[in-house]
């Protein structure tokens, strides 16, 4: 389109706009900047007042977060001197390292669960949305608005006979239960997508390869699978970053070996009130992984959380 | 309005479909009012009403 | 010849799994396809709710597996559906959907418009503003807490440098008065760039011609925004509605964490009273009444959301 168009908003419009849209993002950002920040301040510097903009860094909150701690006399301390870096940080408030936290194990925890469920509900939704985009399934629509209503409950509601049954066969607590729901959950999306996703791809390709003397099923793993990798892989990533945010299902269903970072994150308590800068620490590690994703994902943000609805 | 009607009477799926979301609406709508205790009391029944009418006549022909 | 990951693993396919399924009939491969699908569905999402309604019919306690079971009919439903105080959980619900509602229409709406201006670096700009919708709402609810601090917080040293008061002289979660306003505040941080998303691709959907022809009929910018912007628009902002009323009626996680429904029960959402019957009380039975009450409600909504998606789709 020219600049002389009609239709094409004048200079002092797009400046004003994109002044108030700067100034909104700007506000968004700032509680996220300061979760970041926080992990890097002091427990005086964190809880000061008036808040600081500017303080000098300091891994102590990092070292909080892995890391249990006791109190220790100063005699003791000058016996046996801190030799690593992180030593020395907890030295330095009288303190030694008792051992490891428990944040490691509740970080890979979500990292077992967030890849296992996406990995099964990316295989199972691949399979069902081609079978739902290419062939004549009887109650077709029935059962995509089945697939799609299961992702609309309450977790909740769902919660109650999930917390029965998974006390009965033995899943609550356990990685092998956690993936598994996850993946029913995971799946009404990732169909609902790659349905959308595979629909775009010329039915002539595999109609091509077919009468080249392929089998439907060839068909679909060499001309489908490679044409909607695109597609497969936007879906995994929104698989994962609701396997990785969920924290209803997790703080009801899990309590120890199998608890994801969600609900671990804000239990984490220091030595006399909150240790925000341990729990800003944890966020940050936690929240920086989504949002390099979202940053990446940014042109299929919309398809995926209106489950391919509106595609642009 | 005259071809809403006809559609109720021959079984169509837009006008039904219309009645059965203003019934889920209004199950909604009572269910969350702070007007009257007894309509919250009846909420439920109406939303009932509402979807189970949706599922059945979502089948009915264009 | 093209060697790609895929094509390899096609190729190391074992004869003995590859022939069968060279020769499944088409029908048949669809049904491998779609049934361990919707096998898993039926295990984890509907032989549990059709569990739910039978629990919901009787005076079932989880924290007692061995007392006995009796059969109570409908008196669960009957209970709940005119108790006062579930009646007030959903009014609080009310007040925090329709006040979501309105900020996030209004505030996504401004935003996607402006956005539309194409002026440069717009896109920089949206992608910051969508991040925080795509965070783990319990861990920035948590965080949410620390930031609405007396004194400390940011948000009240934000608060008190604009309007001058004392930053220490409020609590936005612990007072009555603030503490629905604290969670539609996070609501709206957090889900105002999803309808702002939705509106933006609403507004690029609308063809320039159509402007451009406006313009020849001499029609001013103000009538063009309301007989062509709003009404092409409407259908999508419809989606959005119906999907962030879906969402936040049964908000949970970022609720939980920044008031955990106090102080008192002014910002319980009925899934945190839900939460409390089932979880905290042991009253299986009558939280699963009051699970299939919420169920049908969100069950309701749903589908005059997957109506309204169809009908955008079909554009």
């Amino acid at each position: 389109m020219s600049a002389t168009s009609p239709t094409e908003p004048g200079a002092r419009l797009k400046l004003v706009s994109g002044l108030l849209v700067g100034l909104y993002a700007l506000i968004t950002l700032l509680p996220l900047l300061w979760i970041i920040a926080t992990g890097f301040k002091s427990s005086a510097d964190a809880i000061a007042y008036p808040p600081k903009l500017v303080f000098e860094p300091t891994l102590e909150g990092y070292v909080n977060l892995f890391t249990t701690q006791t109190r220790q006399t100063p005699e003791m301390l000058a016996a046996d001197p801190p030799t690593t870096w992180y030593e020395r940080i907890v030295s330095e408030k009288g303190m030694v390292i008792a051992g490891p936290s428990r944040f490691g194990e509740r970080f890979l925890n979500s990292i077992i669960i967030g890849f296992g469920s996406t990995f099964l509900s990316v295989f199972l939704g691949t399979l069902a949305a081609y079978a739902f985009s290419r062939y004549r399934v009887p109650l077709k629509d029935d059962l995509l608005f089945f697939i799609l209503s299961t992702r609309m409950m309450p977790p909740i509601a769902v919660a109650i006979p999930i917390f029965l049954m998974f006390r009965t066969i033995g899943l609550s607590d356990t990685h092998a239960g956690m993936i598994l729901l996850y993946t029913a959950v995971n799946l009404s999306l990732a169909v609902w997508l790659l349905k959308g996703f595979i629909d775009e791809i010329p039915r002539e390709y595999e109609e091509a390869a077919l009468i080249d003397g392929y089998s439907r099923f060839h068909a679909f793993v060499k001309v489908v699978l490679p044409q909607a990798a695109t597609g497969i892989a936007s879906t995994a990533i929104f698989c994962l970053i609701f396997a990785w945010n969920e924290y209803a299902f997790a703080v009801l269903l899990t309590s120890g070996t199998a608890q994801t970072a969600p609900p671990f994150i804000p239990t984490i308590i220091g030595v006399g009130g909150r240790d925000w800068p341990a729990v800003a620490a944890g966020a940050t590690l936690f929240l920086l992984p989504v949002m390099v994703f979202t940053i990446l994902l940014r042109k299929h943000l919309l398809r995926g959380i209106t489950f391919g609805a509106v595609r642009k | 309005m005259r071809a809403f009607l006809t559609g109720l009477l021959r079984l169509r799926r837009g006008p039904w479909e219309m009645v059965a979301s203003v019934l889920i609406g209004l199950g909604v709508f009572m269910l969350m009012q702070p007007f009257a205790l007894v309509a919250f009391s009846y909420s439920f029944i109406v939303m009932l009403a509402g979807t189970v009418m949706f599922i059945i006549v979502s089948h009915f022909p264009e | 010849m093209p060697e790609t990951v895929i094509e390899r693993a096609a190729a190391a396919t074992p004869a003995q799994i590859a022939r069968p399924l060279r020769s499944l009939s088409d029908r048949a491969l669809a049904w491998i396809f779609i049934a361990p699908t919707i096998f898993l569905l039926l295990a984890v999402n509907i032989f549990p709710l059709i569990w739910t309604i039978r629990l919901s019919f009787t005076n079932f306690r989880a924290n007692r597996p061995n007392a006995e079971v009796q059969f109570v009919g409908l008196e669960n439903y009957r209970r709940i559906l005119t108790d006062p105080d579930v009646w007030a959980t959903m009014q609080v619900t009310a007040h925090f959907l329709i006040a979501t509602l309105v900020l996030q229409v209004v505030i996504g709406f401004a935003l996607a418009w402006l956005i539309n201006q194409k002026f440069r670096g717009n896109d920089l700009w949206t992608t910051i503003i969508v991040l925080p919708m795509m965070l783990s709402p319990a861990v920035v609810g948590n965080f949410w807490t620390f930031l609405y601090q007396p004194q400390i917080g940011l948000f009240n040293a934000a608060v008190s440098f604009f309007t001058g008061g004392d930053p220490a002289g409020f609590s936005m979660i612990g007072e009555v008065a603030l503490a629905p306003w604290a969670i539609v505040i996070v609501d709206t941080w957090m889900w105002t760039p999803f309808v702002m998303l939705i509106c933006l691709a609403g507004l690029r959907s609308i063809p320039q011609s159509i402007y451009e022809a406006a313009e020849c009929d001499r029609a001013s910018k103000w009538r063009q925004f309301v007989t062509i912007t709003l009404p092409m628009v409407l259908p999508f902002l419809m989606l959005a509605v119906l999907f962030r009323g879906i969402e936040n009626f049964k908000m949970f996680d970022l609720v939980v964490q920044l008031t955990g429904g106090g102080p008192g029960s002014t910002t319980e959402l009925t899934s945190i009273t839900l939460k409390r019957e089932a979880f905290e009380k042991w009253r299986t039975g009558y939280a699963s009444a009051y699970a299939i009450i919420l169920f049908v409600a969100v069950f309701g909504i749903s589908s005059i959301y997957v109506k309204a998606l169809n009908k955008v789709k079909a554009r």
